[in-house]
Parts: structure tokens; C-alpha cells; sequence
């Protein structure tokens, strides 16, 4: 007499599918926001004539307090060159795009070392400014 | 004989418990979607790299413009002037110079000149043709013995 051996299907449930979905979202948002200037704060100056920004390596802010971020991170002012250099590398001309953020009243002492780090890198500065409306 | 009412049967119609995940999911998608972050815009500016050697030589020659304490008045080559004049008066004295090196302007600012009146005074200066050089002022540190 045979005896039928029996098929286990080991299938992974079809129930799971949009929790996996929805951690792995929240996986990607949160490691997203380890790079992003978003939650820092400063007010842009204004400008008539602004165009669109690209993408771009490196992002530097000067928020309201004076203090310096290189894509959201904390540097001092020492350090905006060479992080500038390592991050740029041998990047091509075209991809040499470092978007400045400076805050609308912050003083030359804090945002002319930045632009003066920036040059000497090699890098294409894109100050990140509002469209004024006239 | 009487009619009875037809009895009508009130079925408890409820979304299916496993689309809750995907629903949820959807959701998030179109609240990122909308949430996406708006693209950055403002003004590209190429700042050519400071030759020490150089500087001594061309400082007279290259127009000089410099930030006052006062935001209205604007100094050009030493002479004070309000800010909106800037505009003419560089175009003029930049006119007829074609070489690169010929329409650098130094820049000098107060240190506590306000971001957003550099801003100004840049695109002034780059409307009229002029290539921006920024020249700071040097903190030096004298050792008194």
C-alpha cells in the first residue's frame, strides 16, 4: 500500500505584505532624513532673478544662530574646506554645484569664510534664495 | 388575509480586515507624494580663486566697490554714492572691456554686512558684467612683547 506523502507549502502570508511594505517606507524615509537640512532653521534673502537648482553633492547652511552645517551636519568653520574637498573630489565641473543657505541677516565675518572655502575648493556656488514678487 | 411586509435582510457591509495594510501603505505614499520637497532655486555664482601674487598688481586696476556701514550709500573706487546708482555707474565703467580679467570687481564688506544686502550688491555688480572678488578683511594677531 502507498502512502501519500503529504505537501507542505510554506508560502509567506499574503496578509504581511503591506506591513513589510510600510517598514521598509519608513526604513528609506528616516535614513533620507539623515542627510536632509530641512528641519534647520534660516530665512532666505530675497532676489529678482533666481533660477532652479539641480542636484546637488553638497548643501551648506548658515542657519539664524550662525552655525554651519555641511549636509546637515554640524562642522566648524575649519572644517567647511576640507569636507568640501573630500566631498567634491574630482568631480566634474558640472557636478561641482554647492548650494549655500545663509540666513538673511547673518554677517559677512560668518558667510564670506564659507564663500572664500567654497572657491578654493573649486566648487560653483548656488546660494539658495526666494523669488521676490514684485 | 392579510399581506405580511416582505422581510428585508440589512447585511453588514465592512472593508475586508487584510486591505488594511495596503490601504494604510497608499496612504503614505500620497501623503510623501505631496509632502516632496520643493526644488531649491536661487543664483549661481563663480568666484574666481584668490593669486596673492596677482592681487598686488591688479588691485589698482580692477574696480574697487565697498560695502558701507550705512545700507543706502555704496562706495565705488572711493566715491560714495546711494546704492540704486550702482548699477549705471558700473555698466559704465565696464563698458568696452572684454577681457575676463579686466571686469573683476573686489568686493569689501563691513563685517557685519547683512547677507541679504551682499546679495543685492553681487547681482548689481554681475547685471552690469562685472566677475565678483571678495576681499576680506584679515584678522591679524599682533604679539606685543
Amino acid at each position: 500500500m502507498k502512502i501519500k506523502r503529504k505537501t507542505l507549502r510554506a508560502n509567506v502570508p499574503s496578509m504581511a505584505m503591506g506591513d513589510i511594505a510600510f517598514n521598509l517606507l519608513i526604513f528609506f524615509v528616516i535614513l533620507a532624513r539623515a542627510t536632509d537640512d530641512s528641519h534647520l532653521q534660516w530665512d532666505p534673502a530675497e532676489a529678482v532673478d533666481v533660477t532652479q537648482a539641480g542636484a546637488s553633492k553638497v548643501s551648506i547652511v548658515i542657519d539664524a544662530e550662525n552655525k554651519y552645517y555641511i549636509n546637515g551636519q554640524q562642522v566648524g568653520i575649519a572644517e567647511i574646506a576640507p569636507r568640501i574637498d573630500d566631498i567634491l573630489g574630482d568631480a566634474a565641473v558640472d557636478d561641482r554645484t554647492v548650494l549655500l543657505k545663509v540666513h538673511r541677516n547673518a554677517s559677512a565675518n560668518h558667510f564670506e569664510p564659507v564663500i572664500e572655502a567654497i572657491s578654493e575648493a573649486g566648487g560653483t556656488i548656488l546660494h539658495v534664495l526666494e523669488e521676490q514678487r514684485e | 388575509m392579510s399581506i405580511r411586509p416582505r422581510r428585508t435582510t440589512k447585511l453588514l457591509v465592512e472593508p475586508p480586515a487584510s486591505a488594511t495594510g495596503d490601504i494604510a501603505f497608499n496612504l503614505i505614499v500620497f501623503f510623501l507624494v505631496c509632502a516632496s520637497i520643493q526644488p531649491d532655486s536661487g543664483r549661481t555664482q563663480e568666484i574666481p580663486r584668490s593669486e596673492e601674487k596677482q592681487e598686488q598688481k591688479e588691485e589698482q586696476q580692477n574696480i574697487e566697490v565697498a560695502i558701507t556701514g550705512n545700507l543706502a550709500a555704496i562706495s565705488i573706487n572711493g566715491d560714495t554714492m546711494r546704492t540704486p546708482e550702482l548699477l549705471p555707474r558700473l555698466t559704465g565703467l565696464l563698458k568696452g572691456k572684454s577681457k575676463p580679467q579686466d571686469k573683476i570687481v573686489i568686493l569689501k564688506s563691513k563685517l557685519d554686512t547683512p547677507y541679504h544686502h551682499w546679495i543685492l550688491v553681487t547681482a548689481e555688480i554681475e547685471k552690469a558684467g562685472g566677475i565678483v572678488t571678495i576681499q576680506r578683511e584679515e584678522e591679524q594677531t599682533v604679539t606685543v612683547q
